[in-house]
């Protein structure tokens, strides 16, 4: 007889971690709960995402800053990298953070079981787990599947011959590329595309589209490819790539637009171009599991389309693919499930960063968004360079959109590229989550000299010229 | 009235004042003949459909949010 858990987690990322730790919480450690999956404890996160890439943009930043002193009278110097012991260091720092934050974590949790191998669902009750030793089953009373995403890989000709590198294997390299063409012009390639820029490869980053990232306010994004521009990386925008082959010992890729087909010649491809949900292989369809290639739907309870199981993370249908956004899901999972609720959660009040520098952070309604929904909105758009504080910094690329709803004033988008912008986009969360309007932040007083400034001149200047006051003035 | 047995599973039982606390709550909400374990957390009771359907016990205070009791249904008879 199959052993039996009375939740079943598929996966061991953020969202399976905060899922297993919730339940047992909920329960005083009484739930007997597996969770299964393969690959390194902790998923995307801390293994190939968040953590390597911004360990490689501060060592990025700080090779730039030399290179690039922002104060006269402190001269440039060229620092000497050993791209080698850099990435090692950087490996070094994924295993800690892994070690402390997932594997120490779920050995300390005597009714956590870690299963090793391939889940897949036998009925609605049962899963199999595959893995080199064999096979077994285990059966259930919940289940959560919270089994993440992977890189999407396009169907370019030639591109699996030649090989290419995704936020997965690039944290293998060793020797860093003269050059690399970054297909995508999402997250992953603007953050990794100034990383390496600033490392010193030639970065061209090749997208199809004229924006940036989708979910920019289009004002913020021009100005985040303007400066990245003027740091030197080549944006080709509006291109498809066509094939990929290998010449001598480079690489082609191949692109076209509207005027006609070129090729560009590189020494390594990075693929960003976006992420899909991992339902391949879940057996979903008999567990009674609706999907889609993007993903498992659920409703706002974070149920599937069967009652008995819930899904969380990055395997879900939906416009985010964050790490704390799959924790909470995870949690709010849990939740549902043993206090017999149907909570949800409020997705315009979730925050999200691009760690370039300056950065890009974001939390609510686009602007247009809001309009096409609600008919109207108000905004107002202030430079970061009326802010005193990037001033004295010397930073003063950037922009912050507050967006409003027009008849009441309450904020319903905040928008930002600064320096040190993912630190205080919070301020928005909390003005979005409690209804605050453009007067409630105007009421606040702000650290001077801070570039968190930038959100309350921005609501200030829905009632002044901002241009016409004195430091702190409300 | 059509009665049901219900056998659920209910976490966080320490000790037996635990056990009169699921006990009542249960009561409180309409069930009875309520046989709790502390051993392996196993709880069974009847209820009558026009007082509080199965899906309900779950829901009752002892076993809200703030409560450090959870309780799921195994199994209805």
């Amino acid at each position: 007889m199959a052993e039996s858990f009375d939740v079943i987690i598929v996966g061991r990322g953020a969202a399976a971690f905060s899922a297993a730790i919730k339940s047992s919480e909920l329960t005083s450690g009484q739930a007997s709960i597996a969770m299964v999956g393969f690959g390194p404890l902790g998923g995307t996160c801390v293994n190939v995402g968040c953590v390597p890439s911004k360990y490689l943009i501060e060592a990025a930043k700080v090779v730039h800053t030399q290179q690039n002193p922002r104060y006269p009278g402190i001269s440039s110097t060229a620092p000497k990298i050993d791209f080698k012991r850099l990435m090692d260091s950087l490996r070094e720092a994924v295993l800690e953070e892994r070690e402390t934050k997932y594997e120490n974590v779920v050995k300390s949790y005597n009714n956590i079981r870690v299963f090793e191998g391939m889940a897949t669902f036998i009925d609605r009750n049962n899963i199999s787990i595959r893995n080199s030793s064999g096979e077994t089953t285990i059966s259930g009373y919940n289940f959560i599947i919270a089994t993440g995403s992977s890189t999407k890989i396009k169907n370019i000709p030639g591109l699996k011959e030649t090989g290419y590198m995704t936020s997965d294997s690039v944290w293998d390299m060793n020797s860093l590329p003269q050059t690399i063409a970054i297909i995508g012009g999402g997250f992953i390639g603007l953050e990794l595309g100034q990383a390496l820029n600033r490392l010193g490869s030639r970065v061209k980053i090749i997208k199809e589209h004229v924006t940036i990232a989708p979910g920019i306010e289009p004002e913020l994004g021009e100005v985040l490819v303007e400066y990245l521009t003027e740091e030197g990386i080549e944006f080709l925008s509006e291109r498809v790539v066509t094939g990929v082959s290998k010449r001598n010992e480079k690489k082609i890729v191949t692109i076209s637009d509207i005027s006609g087909a070129e090729d560009i010649e590189v020494d390594e491809i990075l693929i960003s171009t976006g992420r899909d949900a991992n339902v391949n292989g879940l057996g979903l369809e008999k567990a009674g599991v609706k999907y889609s290639e993007r993903g498992i739907s659920v409703g706002k309870d974070l149920k599937t389309s069967n009652p008995d199981i819930y899904a969380a993370g990055d395997v879900i249908d939906q416009r985010y693919k964050l790490e704390t956004l799959a924790a909470r899901e995870g949690t709010v999972a849990a939740s549902n499930i043993f206090n017999n609720l149907e909570d949800g959660i409020e997705y315009s009040e979730i925050p999200w960063a691009i760690f370039t520098e300056p950065q890009l952070a974001s939390v609510g309604f686009l602007e247009s968004e809001y309009v096409s929904r609600f008919g109207k909105a108000k905004s107002r758009v202030v430079d970061v360079a009326l802010v005193p504080k990037a001033r004295i910094l010397r930073e003063t690329h950037g922009k912050c959109k507050i967006v409003t709803d027009a008849e009441t004033g309450k904020i319903v988008g905040v928008h930002v590229v600064s320096p040190y912008a993912a630190e205080f986009i919070i301020e928005g969360v909390y003005a979005i989550k409690f209804g605050q309007t453009y007067n409630d932040l105007i009421g606040k007083s702000h650290i001077f000299p801070t570039v968190s400034e930038v959100i309350k001149l921005t609501a200030q200047s829905f009632t002044r010229d901002i241009e016409k006051m004195s430091c702190c003035m409300e | 009235m059509a009665s049901k047995k219900v056998t659920m599973k209910v976490f966080g039982m320490t000790c037996d004042d635990c056990v009169r606390h699921v006990t009542k709550g249960l009561t409180d909400g309409g069930a009875h003949d309520v046989n709790v374990s502390l051993e392996s957390g196993i709880v069974s009771a009847i209820v009558e459909d026009t007082d509080i359907s199965p899906e309900e016990l779950t829901k009752l205070p002892v076993f809200g949010k703030n409560s450090q009791y959870k309780a799921q249904i195994r199994k209805l008879e």
